[in-house]
């Protein structure tokens, strides 16, 4: 399990942590790599279903960056993914997967070094979980 | 299309040694080549530069591809100018996609096999996803020029000015009676002790004699809807009894025999009831306080009537319901002084002779119920006096924030008072101080110079007001106890009545002390977090005079600057789309919807985007339980084909 590289899925809004993550990478702040960022314009886009399709097609954790309550370049967007993620972290278990493989934070766009710190816990507590297995799972019944 | 069928061009950047030194751009390249949906794949050392995006131009020519992928820095950087390019070569812009290899692989670990792993899976997913992509068009749309200015102190009047004088209309909605606002109710603004009237009278005429203005007083806004080019504001005009024949002769004022407190001096004189805030106010015309009128009350009096020279006087009027149309709105509501309930623990209602600096001001304006002669309520004059700083602010009860502007206001009790008597002794009490810049500082200097007393406490919340021997007693920790004849409390500055219902007209946010919340306190100040709504002066935060008028010139550069007569508005691209066919009418995305960008169609019984409010979050997307509503360019389909990419290639 020590050489376990997870597969990890970042969902970042374009506005705050898109930009955080470029500056981490400007400053040359290294994160693990095993990180893949998918940009949105807004986390009040991500739908939970983005997330299952992560974890189902193989991540083995799932983060969701946005900007920081009072900060949304969309007025509010992120606290309509908070409260929407707030119930879907309750709902996680359900699916046979641990809640602590998902995590929603705020990343703003002056804080590359935030962002180098929360991917790298991120990694460093999916590595400790090990990789997800999905058992039981019936794909039609969840999309 | 699907997947298979889409053919892509790929560019690979070396940016010098930025990404080749850290990504085996060979290995990436020979992978892609094999793959079918991959036309070509060529490498550059600096894609950005002119002579690379020739060489993206060059290698277009003759090629076949659906879609074109630049795998090189972040597309914030140069993505807009890569689809520039790119459109040369008839691409849309929305099949030119960036796969960021430099700050998310590149920079991020030096572990090279890591870094390529990671480049390989970014443009894998990049590939996938523009399998997808569909030609976006831009839309524009026609838009109204004209400018309409909520509230007409010196911030709305300035940004009404600038407008105008670019040749829009504008329309100035006040709720006083007359245009003014909160300086004309000061006497000398520091710390230059510029005359407050007479800066603001021939900027009243500029706007009286300005064709271009329309000014609408003694009203308040009711409604607005609408966006960026073409709102609507309504407007409920309260009567005034008094038509715009009026010149503001005050022949009536002698007439009329009710007395009643003046707001205009906070209390602190009384005027009639047919009155005008200000000799020389704009609109001229009085107005007749209804709820005084011995008209109203018992039809008993018609005294203003009889005396009037023009027949102004019109008892049947009523308030009248007005809707104004405009491009772009600035709201200049400006600021209210903290409520006194604030300031109730340092002896304000209780004790005759103390005075907030907003009543001061009154007490000592030319204008003012006095004529400007500083006297107490009792009529005498004080030979001393102590200003207390922060009075309300910066405690937990009160206001939690500093006003930034108070210092200067609570230093100016001193110079006014010496200058009516020269040996009047003036403390200033507080245990800090605010100052701008040298100005403000050589202000301080000169107020002690002149014999200003300062008094630093350990702390403003220790100070406590009492009576003693017919004077004013003030203590605080770390000073000698002062009496004093009149004690100034310099209290701080609050949003103005009626901010937060107009926010919500607006459906603007307000910030944590509740005034207007600007779009960005850096890049874009004066904006609001709806565009085309902006602010001038005080209303986002106190400020001082000059920089309340600096705004009104931002904020209406801002709003000519975009409305063009005879140019359309751009629209957003990327917006929500909402499929009619799957629609429910389920109305969620309605309630989502930060800028009310959607409304229900109620014949169809469905949801429709109007796409010039839109900005594109994709958040009703995201909450669509049908799948009806998508965003473009986001969309599931998009997404789910990156994540594949990303995790396998």
């Amino acid at each position: 399990m020590s050489n376990f590289e997870p597969n990890i899925i970042a969902f970042v809004c374009n506005w705050c942590s898109y930009a955080g993550a470029d500056q981490a990478g400007e400053q040359k702040l290294d994160y693990p790599a095993n990180v893949k960022l998918i940009r949105v314009m807004c986390t009040g886009r991500v739908d939970p279903q983005f997330v299952m399709n992560a974890f189902r097609g193989g991540a083995d954790g799932v983060m969701v960056l946005g900007c920081h309550p009072g900060d949304c370049h969309y007025r509010n967007g992120n606290i309509k993914a908070l409260r929407r993620f707030e119930i879907f972290k309750n709902m996680l278990g359900q699916f046979g997967i641990n809640r602590e493989r998902f995590l929603l934070d705020w990343v703003a766009a002056g804080e590359g070094q935030k962002f180098q710190k929360v991917t790298t816990e991120m990694t460093e507590k999916i590595k400790g979980l090990g990789p997800l297995v999905i058992r039981g799972y019936v794909e039609s019944e969840v999309v | 299309m699907n997947e298979a069928d889409s053919r892509t061009g790929l560019f690979l950047c070396r940016c010098g040694a930025n990404i080749a030194d850290f990504v085996d751009l060979e290995s990436v390249a020979s992978r892609m080549r094999d793959r079918d949906e991959v036309a070509f794949v060529e490498t550059h050392d600096f894609l950005c530069s002119v002579a690379g995006k020739e060489f993206i131009l060059e290698t277009l020519k003759g090629k076949d591809v659906d879609n074109v992928i630049l795998a090189a820095c972040t597309p914030k950087m140069h993505l807009k100018g890569f689809q520039k390019t790119l459109g040369k070569a008839g691409v849309n812009i929305a099949k030119v996609h960036m796969a960021n290899i430099r700050e998310q692989c590149a920079w991020i670990t030096k572990d090279r096999d890591k870094a390529t792993e990671k480049a390989r899976l970014l443009i894998n997913a990049a590939i996938k996803r523009s399998a997808y992509h569909e030609n976006l068009q831009q839309k524009t749309m026609e838009c109204l020029t004209d400018v309409i200015v909520i509230g007409g102190g010196i911030a709305g009047i300035e940004a009404a000015l600038v407008a105008a004088n670019a040749g829009r209309k504008v329309t100035i909605i006040e709720k006083d009676i007359s245009l003014g606002g909160s300086i004309i109710k000061t006497e000398e603004i520091a710390p230059n002790m510029e005359c407050a009237p007479c800066l603001l009278a021939p900027r009243l005429t500029a706007v009286r004699e300005n064709e271009n203005i329309e000014v609408v007083a003694n009203s308040e806004v009711t409604d607005v809807t609408g966006f960026f080019g073409n709102f609507t504001v309504k407007v409920r005009k309260k009567a005034r009894y008094v038509d715009d024949s009026c010149i503001g002769c005050e022949a009536c004022f002698e007439a009329c025999p009710v007395s009643c407190p003046s707001d205009f001096h906070l209390g602190l004189g009384e005027r009639k009831a047919i009155y005008t805030a200000f000799a020389g106010s704009v609109p001229a015309s009085a107005v007749i306080d209804r709820e005084r009128c011995l008209h109203f009350t018992d039809e008993s009096c018609s005294a203003c009537a009889d005396s009037c020279p023009f027949q102004s006087i019109d008892f049947s009027d009523s308030d009248e319901e007005l809707e104004f149309s405009g491009g772009a709105v600035i709201l200049a509501t400006g600021y209210d002084n903290a409520d006194s309930s604030l300031v109730r623990n340092l002896g304000y209602g209780d004790i005759e002779n103390v005075y907030t600096t907003p009543e001061f001001e009154r007490v000592a304006s030319s204008n003012g119920p006095t004529g400007g002669d500083i006297q107490d309520r009792k009529g005498n004059k004080p030979e001393s006096a102590a200003v207390i700083h922060c009075a309300g602010s910066l405690s937990s009860g009160g206001l939690d924030y500093c006003s930034g502007i108070c210092c200067m206001n609570a230093l100016k009790v001193g110079e006014l008072i010496r200058k009516q008597n020269p040996d009047a002794v003036v403390y200033n009490i507080h245990d800090r101080l605010v100052f701008k810049g040298p100005e403000e500082q050589s202000f301080y200097q000169k107020q002690i110079d002149d014999g200003t007393i300062m008094l630093k406490t350990d702390s403003h919340l220790s100070v406590s007001i009492k009576k003693k021997n017919g004077k004013v007693e003030i203590s605080a920790d770390g000073i000698d106890p002062v009496q004093v004849d009149m004690v100034v409390l310099s209290t701080g500055l609050v949003p103005s009545a009626g901010t937060d219902e107009l926010a919500e007209m607006l459906h603007i946010d307000t910030s944590k002390a509740g005034f207007f919340k600007t779009d960005h306190p850096i890049l874009h100040e004066t904006g609001t977090t709806i565009d085309g709504i902006n602010t001038a002066g005080c209303c986002i935060s106190p400020c001082s005079s000059s920089s309340a008028i600096t705004r009104a010139y931002a904020a209406a550069g801002d709003s000519v600057s975009r409305l063009i007569p005879g140019r359309k508005l751009e629209l957003e691209i990327m917006t929500a789309v909402i499929d009619e066919d799957v629609c429910a009418g389920c109305k969620l995305c309605i309630s989502v919807c930060p800028y009310t960008a959607i409304t229900f169609d109620p014949e169809k019984k469905i949801s429709v985007v109007n796409e010039a409010i839109c900005r594109g979050c994709g958040t009703c997307a995201a909450s669509c339980p049908s799948g009806a509503a998508s965003a473009k360019h986001f969309t599931n389909r998009q997404i789910y084909a990156e994540i594949e990419g990303v995790l396998n290639e």
